[in-house]
């Protein structure tokens, strides 16, 4: 899933308002699946063992269901309040791992998996000026100006003739000769 | 036993290292029970959906005491475990045969919820004019808009019903019942609080013109400012630019003794007047909700 054609783009949303009232955890309960005996659920062994208490005493929002499975690998699956699920397939993990995992499942909004955010911020208020109108930034002189008006109604921008140029040269150049026959 | 090990060099290296994984180790079956499963699955009719309390992990107090914990209230556990039962779960169980008794369903819980929302919406806008509070209390109190409160906070799983997955209405009227229960666990001020926080703050990003749509906005506008001792209202036309084009744009003013009520912008100066009308009425009750 590593190309992104094969990602679903989306933008960063908010479920229902969340953290507009109040912050509410998203994540509603998470199952940790586990074997007794196997090597391989030996990390979630000892978080269940040394962490797993302080866990759900943080997050009273969280609940937390174990479920040992004979000879199977371990999983931890969460569940969000948006109806989400993400299960996370967590074999050899270390204890420090299993816990960086659970973090992450409670500080996300629902499951990302598989999606590429578009943009990397959001905003409710693109500008805080409001859009533009004709009469925004409008010299105020205009209100008092007689309509047809010669001064306002010449061109803007007009380029110089080639006439004018010309003339413009010749003015330079005359005016280059001039100071040095008077120092001869 | 040199002779041995010239023989194990000379072997492939798979049938060393692990000696059950021959022809016979292979289980040729799974695959194409898997794909006879998996087509039977696709031609069966779509199943409904398995509730989520039927599984083995569950437990339902824990999911009550989690729910409270989640939105930072203190519950009544009991009110809370009534708050989310309902009629007709109650009704099923009888149905059965079970034992109702320490089943009582949230059906009072639900009417009395529901006056609590309404004095808490009509509080929080007390100097609205009458007309735009129940256009908010409409847009705010009503079945769809409880019912995406109440999913977001959970309710989908955890509420006792007949049916599964639970109506809209079921889910509006678990919200009402869980504000209820919580007026009665911890007082009116955190019920306040929780609709505030829950429900009001839908309105997030919203103006109160996408909610509020009169027909007539300059004709209201007259009505509210006569309330107002506001007698003569003046449109003045601002500005105008590319008139007899389809990008006209007028800029209307209203005045009322040589101050400005309200400014707005149209495609023609009906429309801008109209326009006018209701930046007026913002102004003048300060409508930011």
């Amino acid at each position: 899933m590593s190309n992104k054609l094969f990602l679903t783009p989306k933008f960063i949303t908010t479920p229902s308002q969340n953290g507009v009232g109040r912050y509410v955890c998203q994540l509603q309960r998470v199952v940790l699946k586990f074997c007794k005996n196997h090597g391989s659920s030996r990390g979630l062994r000892e978080f269940i063992e040394h962490d797993l208490i302080n866990y759900s005493k943080e997050n009273p929002g969280t609940v937390v269901y174990l479920k040992p499975r004979r000879h199977r690998g371990p999983v931890i699956v969460g569940e969000y309040l948006n109806g989400d699920q993400q299960s996370i397939y967590c074999r050899n993990f270390s204890r420090e791992e299993i816990s960086k995992w659970l973090n992450l499942l409670l500080s996300q909004s629902g499951n990302h998996d598989g999606t590429r955010l578009r943009k990397l911020w959001h905003t409710e208020h693109p500008s805080i000026q409001g859009p533009w109108t004709p009469y925004t930034f409008r010299d105020p002189m205009l209100n008092l100006v007689k309509f047809p008006n010669a001064d306002l109604s010449k061109v803007l921008n007009q380029p110089k003739t080639a006439t004018e140029q010309l003339l413009e040269l010749f003015e330079k150049k005359k005016n280059d000769h001039a100071p040095k026959q008077q120092s001869e | 036993m040199a002779s041995f090990l010239k023989f194990l060099a000379l072997l492939p290296p798979r049938a060393v290292l692990s000696p059950n994984l021959t022809a016979k180790g292979i289980k040729r079956w799974v695959a194409p029970t898997l794909i006879e499963l998996e087509r039977r699955r696709k031609r069966q009719e779509p199943q409904p959906p398995i509730p989520r309390s039927s599984f083995l992990e569950w437990n339902h107090d824990a999911e009550l005491y989690s729910f409270g914990k989640r939105l930072g209230e203190e519950f009544n556990q009991a009110l809370l475990k009534r708050a989310f039962t309902h009629r007709s779960y109650v009704v099923q169980k009888e149905l059965a045969g079970n034992p109702t008794d320490t089943f009582e369903d949230n059906s009072e819980l639900i009417s009395e919820g529901n006056s609590i929302i309404l004095k808490s919406v009509r509080q929080q806008y007390t100097t609205f004019p009458d007309e735009i509070v129940e256009a908010l209390c409409n847009h705010l109190v009503n079945n769809t808009m409880l019912a995406h409160v109440a999913y977001h906070l959970g309710t989908k799983d955890i509420v006792l019903t007949a049916e599964y997955p639970a109506e809209a209405s079921t889910l509006a009227d678990t919200f009402r019942a869980i504000v209820a229960a919580l007026h009665r666990s911890t007082g009116e001020d955190r019920a306040h609080l929780f609709v505030k926080d829950f429900l009001l703050c839908q309105l997030n990003g919203k103006g109160i013109f996408d909610i509020w749509d009169p027909k007539n906005p300059y004709e209201v506008l007259k009505q509210l400012a006569q309330e107002n001792g506001v007698t003569e209202i003046e449109a003045r036309l601002c500005n105008e630019s590319a008139s007899n084009t389809i990008l006209a744009n007028y800029q209307v003013g209203l005045y009322s003794e040589k101050k400005l009520l309200g400014i707005g912008w149209g495609e023609s100066i009906e429309i801008a007047k109209d326009t006018a009308a209701l930046n007026a009425i913002h102004r003048i009750y300060n409508l930011a909700i």
